[in-house]
C-alpha cells in the first residue's frame, strides 16, 4: 500500500511560538544567513510561522499560521523544473533532488507558497554549531534550492524500521521536527491513505480548508480554521 | 542610387574592411573594457554564488531574465524582418537585410547566455542538453525552460546559416580582390563559390527555404519565451495573451534597434547613399504599426485584469499603476507609445533623426516593460506575508552594461571583417530595376514603332 | 589549376553575354559543356537560367519530418527514461501539448539542416580547388565558355566569343596563354 504523507495544522492551537521553525532548523541542516542577508529576504526557513493583523488598534487580534511546503498533489513547481531536480515522490512528498539542481530558480517563483529557499550563499556554520550538524540529513551547497521535505529522512527511518519488523508503519510513530515540537500539538503528521488515521480524521473536520485551494494545486497540508474568533474561546 | 556601377558598388562596400580609423580603436577600447568588466564580475559570482546579486525572495529573477527576453526580443529585428521582406520581394530590403540579420545573431547568443549568467550552478547548464548519462541526467521535456532551449538552439542555428549564405558570393568578391593572408581566409570562408547558374539558384532556392523556416521559428522563440512566465501559476504571468504579446513587443523592439543600427552604421560607415531616408521611413512606419500592436495588447492586458478584479491579480495590477512601480510603468508608456506616436505618425518628423529618437524610446521602454512583466508580479506573489521587493546590485548592473558593450563590439567587428550590405545582392537588384527598365523602354518603342 | 581545358570569354554586361551564350549554343556546344560563371544571380537572363531543377525543397521537407519524429522521439523517450511511475505536477511527463512544442522546434532544426545540406552538395561547395576560373568576375565581369572543346576549333570558338562582344578572351589547359 502507498503511504500519502499529510499533515493537519489546528491554527486555534497555534500560539506562534516558532518553536518549530527552531526545531526545524535544527533537524534539516538550515544554516543562518545573518541579519543582513535575513532583512533582504534571504532567509531560509522551511517553516515559518505567518503574523496577520486583524482589527484596528486597541482592538487588534494577531492571526499565527505555520507554513511550510503544502507537498501539493499538482504542484507547480515541479513540471517546470528542466533537470528533474523537482519531481514527486511514490509517497506523496514534492521530492528536491539537490545534486540536480542546477538553480534556475524557476520552481520558487512557480510555488504559490513561497517555501523554496535558495542558497544566495555557500551555508557557514560557525564553531561549534558544526558540531551540530545532523548527520542524517545533507547540506545544501551555494546556487541549489532547498525546501522542506516533511522531515524525509525521519519517513525513511521508520519505514525501515517497520520492514525490519515486518510490520506497517505505525499512526504517529513518524513525527517530523516541527510537529514533534510543537508545544500545543497544533500539527498533526500521519498517512493519508489509511482513513483511520488521526491526520485523516482531522482533516475531515468541517474546519478544513486548504491554503490557496482555488489555484487547484491540492495541497496535502489541511488547515483547521480558528473557531475561537467567533466567541466561543474553546471549541 | 541608379547612377552607381557595379564596381562603385564594390569599393563604397568593401572599403570599411581595408580602412581603420583612430576613432575606431578607441571605441573598440572602451567597449572591450566594458566587457571585461562585466566578465570578471561574473567571474566573481561563479565564486561567491547568486547573493552578489540584489535576487531575494520572492523576487528571484530581475535583471538577468529582463536582459535575456530584451536580448531576445532584439533578436528578432533581424531575420525575422529580413525573411518577411525576403518572402514579399520588397526589393527595399536590399542593404537592410544584412545588418538586420547581425543583430539577429549576435544579440540572440547575447540574450542566449543569460539564462547561464542567472543560475545558481552555471558550470551545470549543460545537463539541458539531451546525452546518456550513467547518473540518468536527462532533461524534463515539459520544462519551459528546456523548450527554451530547444527552440533558441534552432533559431541560433537557422539565424546563423541565414546570415551567412549570402555572405558566400562576398566572401568570394573579396578573395578575389584581396592577397595574401586574406585571400586564403576569405577564400576559406566562400567555400568554393564560383558563381555558377547553378550555386546561384542553389542558393536562392535555400535562401527562399530558410526564410519560410525562419517566421515560424522566430515566432515559436518567443513564444515560448513568453510561456516560462505564462505557465507559471504567478498574478499577471499565467495568461493566455502572454505568446503574441510577446511576439509584438520583440518585433517592436527589434525594428527599433535595426533603426538605430542603421544610423550608427550609415554615419560612421558613410553608407549615405545607400542607407537612404527612405530605408528610415519604411522602418518607421512598420515601428509605427508595432507601436499601435503594442498599446493594443497593452490595453487588452490591463483591461481584462481590471475587470476580471481577482484579488491577487489586482495586487500586482494596482502595484504598477498606483503604486512603486508606478513611474516605471508611465515611463514604459511614455516611451513606448506617447513619444513615438507623434513622431512616426507626422511625415514631417518621420526623418533619420526623428525614426532614431523614437527608437532609442522604444528599445528603453520595451526594457522597462520587460522587467515590469517579470519583477512586480513576483514581489506581491499571493499571501502578502512573503511579498517583497528588489534592487539592482552593482554586479547586476555592471553585467547589463557589459552585454550592451558586447553588443556593440561585436557589431563593431562584424563590419570590418564583413560589408555589412550585402553587395551582390544590392548589384542585383539594380540590374533587375535595369532590365525592367530596358524591357519597358524597348517595349514603349516598339509601340510607338507599330504606330 | 589548368588540368581542364576551355575557352571563355569575359563579358562586361548581362546582355552580350547572352548573345555569347547564344554563339555558343549555335555552335552546337552541348549545354553540360557550356560554362557561365557571374557576380550576380542575373536570373532575368538566359545564362542565368540554366539548372533549376532541384527537390530542394522536398528535401527539406523530409529533413522536417525526420526532425520532427527525433523530436517526439525524445519527448517519449523522457517518459521510459526514467522509472514509469515519475509524475510531476499531478501531470504525466509526457502529453500532446507540451511535446509538440520540442517536437515542432525539432522538425525546424531538421528542415533547415536538410536544405543546408542539400545546398553544400549540389552547389558543388565545398570544393576549394577550382579547375576554371577567373577573378575578373569579382570586378563585374560575366564569364561564358566551352569546357574541353576541339582543338582544332580553338579560332572558330574565339571569334564567336569575341563577335558577340567579350571583352577578354582566355584559355586554360591546352589553350591557356602559353
Amino acid at each position: 500500500m502507498g503511504h500519502q504523507w499529510g499533515m493537519v495544522i489546528d491554527l486555534d492551537r497555534c500560539t506562534g511560538c516558532e518553536a518549530c521553525v527552531v526545531a526545524c532548523h535544527a533537524e534539516n541542516n538550515i544554516a543562518t544567513v545573518g541579519d543582513k542577508q535575513a532583512a533582504g529576504g534571504r532567509a531560509k526557513h522551511w517553516i515559518r510561522v505567518e503574523r496577520y493583523y486583524e482589527g484596528d488598534f486597541p482592538d487588534v487580534r494577531v492571526k499565527f499560521m505555520p507554513v511550510l511546503c503544502q507537498q501539493c498533489d499538482a504542484a507547480p513547481c515541479e513540471p517546470v523544473c528542466p533537470t528533474f531536480a523537482s519531481y514527486h515522490t511514490d509517497e506523496g512528498l514534492n521530492g528536491q533532488i539537490y545534486n540536480r539542481c542546477i538553480g534556475t530558480r524557476y520552481c520558487a517563483n512557480a510555488c504559490p507558497y513561497n517555501v523554496r529557499f535558495f542558497n544566495f550563499y555557500n551555508p557557514v556554520w560557525e564553531k561549534p554549531l558544526n558540531l551540530q550538524l545532523n548527520p542524517d540529513v545533507s547540506v545544501r551547497e551555494v546556487g541549489v534550492m532547498e525546501k522542506c521535505t516533511f522531515c524525509v529522512q525521519r519517513i525513511k527511518a521508520a519505514e525501515i524500521k517497520a520492514e525490519a519488523e515486518k510490520r506497517d508503519v505505525k499512526d504517529g510513530e513518524i513525527q517530523p521536527a516541527c510537529v514533534q515540537s510543537c508545544p500545543t500539538n497544533a500539527m498533526v503528521f500521519g498517512d493519508l491513505s489509511d482513513p483511520n488515521s488521526q491526520v485523516s480524521r482531522m482533516a475531515a473536520s468541517s474546519r478544513g480548508n486548504k491554503l490557496l485551494d482555488e489555484l487547484g494545486t491540492r495541497p496535502k497540508i489541511t488547515y483547521l480554521q480558528r473557531d475561537s474568533w467567533n466567541g466561543d474561546e474553546n471549541a | 542610387m541608379a547612377t552607381k556601377t557595379p564596381e562603385q558598388i564594390n569599393e563604397d562596400l568593401l572599403r570599411p574592411l581595408s580602412v581603420v580609423s583612430p576613432r575606431y580603436f578607441i571605441a573598440l577600447i572602451f567597449f572591450l573594457a566594458v566587457v571585461i568588466v562585466a566578465v570578471s564580475f561574473f567571474g566573481r559570482q561563479i565564486y561567491d554564488g547568486l547573493g552578489v546579486t540584489g535576487l531575494n525572495r520572492p523576487v528571484f529573477w530581475a535583471f538577468y531574465i529582463t536582459n535575456f527576453v530584451f536580448w531576445i526580443g532584439l533578436s528578432h529585428a533581424g531575420t525575422l524582418i529580413s525573411a518577411i521582406l525576403r518572402l514579399c520581394n520588397a526589393t527595399w530590403r536590399r542593404p537592410v537585410t544584412r545588418c538586420a540579420e547581425v543583430i539577429t545573431v549576435f544579440s540572440l547568443s547575447i540574450g542566449a547566455s543569460f539564462p547561464i549568467i542567472h543560475l545558481g550552478r552555471p558550470w551545470l547548464a549543460f545537463w539541458l542538453f539531451p546525452y546518456p548519462s550513467e547518473r540518468g541526467i536527462w532533461p524534463n521535456i515539459r520544462s519551459p525552460l528546456l523548450w527554451d532551449f530547444f527552440a533558441i538552439n534552432t533559431y541560433l542555428i537557422g539565424s546563423v546559416t541565414f546570415l551567412l549564405l549570402p555572405m558566400l558570393p562576398d566572401f568570394a568578391l573579396i578573395r578575389d580582390r584581396a592577397s595574401g593572408f586574406r585571400k586564403r581566409v576569405y577564400g576559406f570562408l566562400a567555400l568554393g563559390w564560383r558563381g555558377t547558374p547553378k550555386q546561384w539558384h542553389r542558393l536562392e532556392t535555400a535562401m527562399h527555404i530558410m526564410a519560410i523556416a525562419i517566421i515560424p521559428v522566430a515566432v515559436s522563440v518567443h513564444s515560448i519565451v513568453s510561456w516560462d512566465f505564462a505557465m507559471a501559476p504567478v498574478p499577471m504571468w499565467h495568461s493566455t495573451i502572454f505568446a503574441p504579446y510577446f511576439v509584438a513587443g520583440a518585433i517592436f523592439s527589434g525594428i527599433a534597434a535595426l533603426i538605430i543600427a542603421m544610423a550608427g552604421l550609415r554615419k560612421f560607415l558613410h553608407l549615405e547613399e545607400y542607407l537612404r531616408p527612405i530605408h528610415f521611413e519604411n522602418l518607421g512606419k512598420l515601428l509605427l504599426v508595432m507601436s499601435l500592436l503594442w498599446f493594443y495588447f497593452v490595453f487588452s492586458e490591463r483591461l481584462t485584469g481590471w475587470y476580471g478584479n481577482e484579488k491577487y491579480e489586482m495586487s500586482v495590477f494596482w502595484l504598477t499603476q498606483r503604486g512603486s512601480f508606478s513611474p516605471l510603468f508611465w515611463a514604459m508608456v511614455f516611451c513606448n507609445f506617447i513619444l513615438p506616436m507623434p513622431i512616426l505618425a507626422i511625415k514631417k518628423l518621420r526623418t533619420i533623426t526623428g525614426t532614431v529618437i523614437a527608437s532609442i524610446a522604444v528599445v528603453i521602454g520595451m526594457w522597462i516593460e520587460r522587467f515590469l512583466i517579470i519583477v512586480p508580479s513576483l514581489a506581491h506573489k499571493y499571501g502578502s506575508f512573503s511579498w517583497g521587493s528588489y534592487r539592482p546590485s552593482w554586479t547586476e548592473i555592471i553585467i547589463t552594461a557589459g552585454t550592451f558593450a558586447a553588443m556593440a563590439l561585436l557589431y563593431m567587428l562584424f563590419a570590418k571583417a564583413v560589408p555589412i550590405i550585402a553587395v551582390w545582392e544590392l548589384k542585383a537588384g539594380q540590374s533587375v530595376e535595369r532590365e525592367h527598365l530596358e524591357t519597358v523602354l524597348a517595349a514603349s518603342e516598339a509601340e510607338a514603332g507599330a504606330k | 589549376m589548368a588540368s581542364v581545358d576551355s575557352i571563355y570569354g569575359l563579358f562586361a554586361d548581362p546582355r552580350s553575354a547572352d548573345r555569347g551564350l547564344k554563339t555558343l549554343q549555335s555552335a552546337g556546344v552541348p549545354s553540360q559543356r557550356i560554362l557561365v560563371m557571374s557576380p550576380e544571380p542575373f536570373e532575368e537572363y538566359d545564362f542565368g537560367r540554366a539548372d533549376r531543377g532541384t527537390s530542394m525543397p522536398w528535401i527539406a521537407a523530409l529533413g522536417g519530418l525526420l526532425g520532427g519524429v527525433s523530436g517526439y522521439a525524445l519527448a517519449w523517450y523522457t517518459q521510459i527514461a526514467y522509472p514509469s511511475h515519475i509524475i510531476s505536477g499531478g501531470m504525466p511527463v509526457v502529453s500532446k501539448w507540451p511535446s509538440g512544442i520540442v517536437t515542432y522546434e525539432l522538425t525546424m532544426l531538421g528542415a533547415i539542416f536538410a536544405t543546408i545540406v542539400t545546398l553544400l552538395i549540389t552547389a558543388k561547395l565545398l570544393h576549394w580547388k577550382f579547375d576554371i576560373y577567373d577573378p575578373e568576375i569579382s570586378y563585374g565581369k560575366i564569364l561564358i565558355g566551352v569546357i574541353d572543346p576541339a582543338a582544332e576549333s580553338r579560332v572558330e570558338f574565339e571569334d564567336r566569343l569575341r563577335d558577340a562582344g567579350a571583352e577578354k578572351v582566355k584559355g586554360t589547359g591546352q589553350f591557356g596563354t602559353a
